[in-house]
């Protein structure tokens, strides 16, 4: 039976797949346990999705738990994730003991698992409270920061700042983001699977099936912005763009998303970018349930032109997405959207709807350079952007952990006689 | 002199802060680099290619693509540009020729040059684990069929990170080349000539692989 790595040998190479299976090799029946908020919606959900079986198959024991809570936890996690990307919120005494008491009570509830696992990752502010629970720990501890917390409010930072200090490291998603803390700050910028339902290859049938299922229009351009209905991605200025664009081009908009469960802000987003595109026949709104991924791909492989005009972004895997789909990317000029489009090589960066809609108008006047910039773009993903080398970086960052975090780490791989890894000076 | 095989080995990078505040102007940038840590220093000049990064940059070192990005400042670029980390025997050297670089350069300018808001040069290292690949390469002829497989990791491993490692400031396979004389060390020299900072791994790959080739035609067998 092929196992779940292997898969990807034909799209990153076998080399690829070898170099991670012996940099697994160092962690054989070690445990980690990752923990965030939610298995629906959302990037952070994506990701542990294929991280955890191709842990598993290199060896580790990789485990993936979520931190429950009311009303009031959520509305303080959604308060601190809006902080930490830069608005000034306010988190009262009693958001503030919700989550405490959601905490306290995964705390309970993981205690044993997390005291005893070599490694721990949290993921984003959601858990973070855990380290300090749940006193003393055999494993090293890592607070993943998926946010693009470049311009974090006073408020949430004062709140998380003393509980991220107290893990071992910490990991952002570029070095923007990476706020000055006693312990090691890693940059690992995150990545799509190829081969989910969201990226893997689909017949021409199954995306006309979609363009037919939302009335698309297959002789008219189509531009594509998928996203949670959050304001920070800017939906209402993508509908603007388009208007500026069907001044002078006949084309079609679909602005599809879902809801995340940990976001109570997205049917007021949602509500507004509806009334916005009221009685517009070209402008597609799509609330999408959480796993309809291939729905997504679809209208991604439809698509022309993929848009993420987002303000702020953590990193904007649906950037990545729609790249690795061939088409070029009109993205904002924001976070880890700046690591992935490069002018008039995998699409534009645009800090305007006026900017978004120029470029738009300049690629659907050159056809050939949206064909061009997309094979580009799809390269750019291969080299650099799929699930393989992110996986790379988390095993590189746990052997670093186990082995004292110095520049240099010459790793000597278990042998049958030899079962302990080993660090050596370099030369 | 018995030569033993050539051990393969690959290395994978993970980026860290070097813990120097970013840098928002020129002069804060040459305040940074006279403090910073000089594995800092390596990483902004000498580890860029196996980071994700587009294609093939237009300068090879993070100081030059910020000067001409963030502060857009053609002319230093230039300067910070043309700058080959490994014209020096030392970082601490290396160090000097770039703050004279920027020392220079803000005499003549009449204001301090600064990047926008989020466009900061933040100051960054890595952290490298090697590891063996279990690959042994037994023959001279046999480096051709293992260099054609070989991850970008091994070909940074053993061809650029190999002359900061090494006390002559070889790459690695010359100094397994090399004692085996004849042509095994013509090899070597060729090989010594390659102008591999100015190279993505890729190319790099693909110059070793014409130079073996060149030397063993016919053979692609180990």
């Amino acid at each position: 039976m092929t196992s779940f790595l292997d898969r990807y040998a034909d799209i990153a190479g076998p080399d690829v797949i070898a170099g991670l299976r012996q940099l697994g090799s160092h962690f054989a029946g070690q445990r980690v346990v990752h923990v965030n908020s939610t298995r629906e919606g959302g990037g952070v959900a994506e990701i542990l999705r294929w991280l955890l079986p191709s842990m598993q198959d290199v060896g580790l024991d990789a485990v993936w738990e979520t931190i429950e809570g009311d009303e009031t936890f959520f509305e303080m996690t959604k308060a601190l994730h809006n902080g930490m990307q830069g608005q000034e919120v306010t988190l009262t005494t009693s958001m503030m003991a919700a989550y405490e008491e959601a905490n306290r009570r995964a705390a309970e509830r993981l205690g044993p698992l997390l005291r005893e696992a070599d490694y721990v990752y949290i993921h984003d502010p959601q858990p973070a409270m855990l380290r300090n629970l749940i006193g003393p720990t055999k494993g090293h501890w890592v607070w993943r920061c998926h946010i693009d917390c470049a311009d974090r409010s006073r408020a949430a930072w004062k709140f998380l700042q003393p509980l991220v200090e107290t893990y071992d490291a910490s990991v952002y998603s570029m070095p923007q983001f990476a706020p000055t803390l006693k312990h090691a700050q890693f940059i690992i910028a995150p990545s799509i699977d190829p081969l989910s339902d969201k990226n893997r290859p689909l017949a021409r049938s199954e995306i006309d099936g979609v363009r037919r299922e939302y009335k698309l229009d297959p002789g008219r351009p189509l531009l594509v912005q998928v996203s949670r209905f959050d304001r920070f991605k800017d939906p209402v200025g993508v509908i603007k763009a388009f208007r500026l664009v069907r001044r002078y081009f006949p084309v079609q908009l679909v602005l599809a998303g879902g809801g995340a469960t940990d976001d109570p802000e997205g049917a007021t987003v949602l509500k507004a970018v509806q009334e916005e595109a009221a009685g517009d026949d070209d402008i597609h709104v799509l609330f999408l349930p959480g796993d309809a991924h291939l729905e997504v791909n679809a209208l991604q492989r439809a698509a022309d032109i993929i848009i993420q005009k987002s303000t702020r972004e953590g990193f904007g895997l649906t950037v990545t997405e729609g790249m690795w789909k061939g088409k070029p990317v009109i993205g904002g000029n924001a976070g880890g959207i700046r690591l992935q489009v490069f002018d008039y090589q995998t699409g534009f960066l645009v800090d305007t709807p006026e900017g978004a809609a120029q470029r738009i108008l300049y690629l659907l006047r050159h056809p050939a350079r949206i064909r061009k910039q997309g094979e580009q773009a799809r390269e750019f993903v291969r080299e650099n952007f799929l699930l393989t080398r992110h996986l790379r970086e988390y095993l590189t960052l746990l052997l670093g952990l186990s082995m004292g975090l110095s520049d240099r780490i010459y790793a000597q791989a278990p042998t049958a006689d030899d079962k302990a890894a080993t660090v050596t000076k370099p030369v | 002199m018995e030569i033993g095989p050539f051990y393969v080995k690959d290395c994978a990078l993970i980026c860290r802060m070097a813990g120097v505040h970013p840098a928002v102007s020129l002069r804060e940038l040459r305040a940074r680099v006279e403090v910073c840590p000089t594995a800092s220093l390596y990483h902004h000049f000498c580890e860029t290619k196996v980071r994700p990064s587009f294609d093939d940059p237009e300068y090879q070192s993070d100081f030059a693509v910020w000067a001409a990005r963030s502060l857009r400042d053609q002319a230093l670029a230039e300067r910070l540009g043309v700058i080959n980390p490994y014209d020096y025997d030392d970082l601490e050297d290396l160090r000097a020729v770039v703050l004279d670089v920027l020392d220079d350069h803000l005499a003549g300018v009449p204001i301090n040059p600064q990047a926008q808001r989020g466009d900061h040069f933040h100051f960054m290292q890595a952290m490298t684990v090697v590891f063996d690949t279990r690959v042994q390469i037994q023959t001279v002829p046999g480096l051709l069929p293992a260099i054609t497989k070989m991850t970008p990791g091994s070909i940074y491993f053993h061809v650029i990170e190999a002359r900061r490692r090494t006390p002559r400031g070889h790459d690695d396979f010359s100094t397994w080349l090399l004692p085996q004389g004849g042509a095994a060390a013509e090899i070597a020299q060729e090989m010594s000539l390659i102008d591999f900072y100015f190279l993505s791994l890729r190319e790099l790959q693909e110059r070793l692989v014409t130079l073996l080739k060149s030397h063993f035609p016919t053979s692609m067998a180990v």
